[in-house]
């Protein structure tokens, strides 16, 4: 067989070192190759059209090593291909991993609920994450056994897809940065913007017909096609989604059923591949994890608020036990005190009158011993007022009809109106309900302000009201003889004061404060036209508190 | 003329009560104690019996219970400077309760009240 002789090659091959420009395929960058024959033919030269056309001479050329060395260079590009293959692959999955690190970083790091949700509807719609259209969250509601929708991520329409990418595209922004910036700005948005979705999307539990239902049974993805024909699938849900393709990720921690995700692509129609599914199954681990852990720490910290708020509770009762213990101790020495002084008083009272009986209004020592009597009465009565103020410390209520207390309080007060001309109107409420009062304090209370009201003036009217307002009944008592200016409205309420127009002692404040320890309001308007009014708000219920 | 029997461990309110009802036209007598209340009681009828509740460590609402038991036909008078009694159970057997005062005209219209009132029960032979 003849060999043509081969001097001239159209390839660099056969020269030791070559300048730039003599391979097209060496550029910028490749400038160690110029001098490395054997590096410059295996990176190079095996895949240059010159090489490949020196090559069919080569062949042609009848040399008896050209078939031999023609297999050896198919060989050589066939497992070059495959390197290079796996090399993509291998870069892939590094971008994988590296991206499911950056996310389980993040999950694990929060016990935020919305922030977890933030980074997971981010990391399934992002492009740098697994790029899916859209993204619905539904999450169990165990006591109702129903998975319901909660949170969503993507556009609606086509054109916000395009704005929203544009934007994503131009920020630059890494996974976590992407979710930071959903959290702040956009979560409450997306959240309104999918509601009418959101708020339909409800799958029973319990349903193993269903395919939600199923893939959370099954613990395995469910990648959904030709979703407005099957069996498995409500249509109208099918129709809520509106699409016929997506995907079902059951999220489970442990063995608790924690909710699941559904994607799709519903702008692009982009086809969801097996290796799209299996790289988002990974992830779904870590979020229901995550999701699982911060409903936790969200439960564990309403508990610690509801500790707080008890404890808080307790501290206010203790020290509301220890005021109450010294204000019994302040009411046993007042009452202790005052029945001391009330028996020698009553003595001093009583031999007074016995001697003013038998005094003959001639004897100028008359007048020093009615003086005893005035003054023993006097004492007598603000001993009476002290010792109804240590009753008073201790309410006991029940409940009453509200026309009752005021009926029996005019009762108490009609010799003395009769006596002074004046006139009580009662216009009773009809059909109220009953009051959660101490009666006789109560009682106590209307007849001070009445004789207040009375006191001093002649020929007048009262006009008393019950009436149902919420959960209470006014009692309103209205004085339209008086006039009080601001300071003479504060004295009226302030213990020992004096106030020329509404006499002195302890009535009014002693009635106010009985009133107070039952959680009952005593308000008095006095406007500077005239008139006074008193309302008082009794409870309709033992804990209703205005 | 009535006969009362005025239970108090005042010396000097004993002395009032007699001074004043004794104007009033009755026969008082007094005790200082249960122990000489009792006696009293045993030895004499009364048509009424005025009591102290605080009568130092005695309690006057015993001795009420044990007229009610013993002699049910006299009417008692509970008087007494404490008017938390007004709302003690125990204090509602004795026909009246009055709050002590230098001012008798209460306990003197409640004595006159529950008089007739036996009066007339016993004329109507209840």
């Amino acid at each position: 067989m003849e060999i043509a002789a081969i001097t001239e090659w159209e390839c660099c091959w056969d020269r030791d070192s070559i300048v730039m420009g003599d391979c097209p395929n060496i550029g910028e960058g490749d400038e160690d190759l110029l001098s490395s024959r054997s590096r410059r033919i295996l990176e190079k030269c095996c895949e240059c059209e010159k090489f490949k056309r020196d090559m069919v001479r080569f062949r042609d050329s009848g040399h008896p090593l050209a078939p031999v060395f023609s297999i050896l260079h198919a060989d050589y590009r066939r497992q070059k291909t495959q390197i290079q293959s796996l090399a993509n692959f291998l870069d892939t999955k590094t971008l994988e991993v590296r991206f499911l690190h950056e996310l389980g970083s993040v999950l694990q790091s929060s016990v935020d609920l919305d922030e977890v949700l933030s980074v997971a509807l981010t990391a399934i719609t992002a492009g740098k994450g697994f790029g899916m259209n859209r993204a619905f969250l539904l999450l169990a509601d165990k006591e109702r056994h129903i998975l319901k929708g909660h949170l969503a991520i993507g556009p609606r329409s086509a054109e916000e897809a395009g704005q929203t990418w544009q934007e994503i595209e131009s920020g630059d922004q890494d996974l976590q940065g992407l979710s930071q910036l959903f959290l702040k700005d956009k979560l409450t948005a997306e959240r309104n913007k999918f509601h009418d979705i959101l708020e339909r999307l409800i799958v029973p539990l319990d349903d193993e017909q269903h395919v939600i239902a199923r893939a959370l049974e099954e613990r395995k993805p469910i990648l959904v096609t030709d979703a407005f024909h099957r069996q498995d699938l409500d249509i109208d849900f099918a129709r809520l989604l509106g699409v016929d393709t997506f995907l079902v990720l059951p999220l489970i921690a442990r063995n608790r059923r924690v909710g699941a995700i559904i994607a799709d692509n519903f702008i692009t129609h982009r086809t969801i591949t097996e290796q799209d599914m299996r790289s988002i199954e990974t992830f779904t681990f870590p979020v229901a994890f995550a999701i699982e852990r911060a409903s936790l720490y969200e439960r564990v910290q309403e508990e610690v608020d509801k500790l707080r708020q008890a404890n808080l509770r307790l501290q206010e009762q203790q020290e509301q036990l220890v005021r109450m213990e010294k204000m019994a101790l302040v009411g046993r020495i007042t009452s202790s005190i005052a029945h001391s002084i009330r028996n020698p008083l009553m003595v001093i009272g009583g031999f007074a009158r016995s001697i003013l009986k038998n005094t003959p209004d001639s004897d100028p020592k008359r007048t020093f011993i009615e003086s005893i009597v005035t003054e023993a009465r006097q004492l007598e009565e603000v001993l009476g007022e002290i010792l109804t103020y240590s009753d008073a410390l201790f309410p006991t209520c029940d409940f009453w009809d509200p026309n009752q207390l005021v009926e029996s309080s005019l009762r108490d007060v009609q010799e003395r109106a009769v006596a002074q001309d004046y006139t009580c109107r009662f216009h009773a409420g009809e059909q109220l309900p009953e009051v959660y009062i101490d009666f006789k304090q109560t009682t106590y209370c209307i007849r001070n302000i009445l004789l207040s009201t009375i006191d001093g003036l002649q020929n007048g009217v009262i006009d008393i009201s019950t009436r149902v307002e919420g959960d209470h009944v006014n009692v309103q008592i209205v004085d339209r003889n008086r006039t009080l200016s601001e300071d003479e409205l504060e004295a009226l309420l302030t213990p020992f004061t004096e106030t020329c127009e509404m006499g002195s002692g302890l009535n009014m404040a002693l009635s106010r404060s009985m009133l107070d320890k039952q959680n009952i309001p005593l308000m008095v308007v006095a406007p500077p036209e005239g008139g006074v009014t008193y309302t008082i708000k009794l409870p309709t219920r033992k804990e209703a508190t205005p | 003329m009535s006969r009362l029997l005025v239970v108090d461990d005042e010396a000097n309110i004993r002395l009032l009560y007699s001074e004043e009802l004794t104007d009033e036209g009755y026969a008082v007598e007094t005790a200082g104690n249960i122990a000489e209340a009792v006696e009293k009681l045993g030895q004499q009828s009364f048509d009424l019996a005025v009591l102290d509740i605080k009568l130092k460590n005695e309690s006057g609402i015993e001795l009420l219970q044990k007229i009610v038991k013993e002699r049910h036909d006299m009417p008692v008078i509970l008087c007494s400077a404490f008017s938390c009694y007004k709302d003690d159970f125990s204090a509602w057997l004795a026909d009246s309760y009055v709050v002590k005062s230098g001012d008798l005209t209460e306990l003197k219209e409640e004595i006159k009240r529950v008089l007739t009132k036996k009066s007339q029960r016993r004329a109507a032979g209840l």
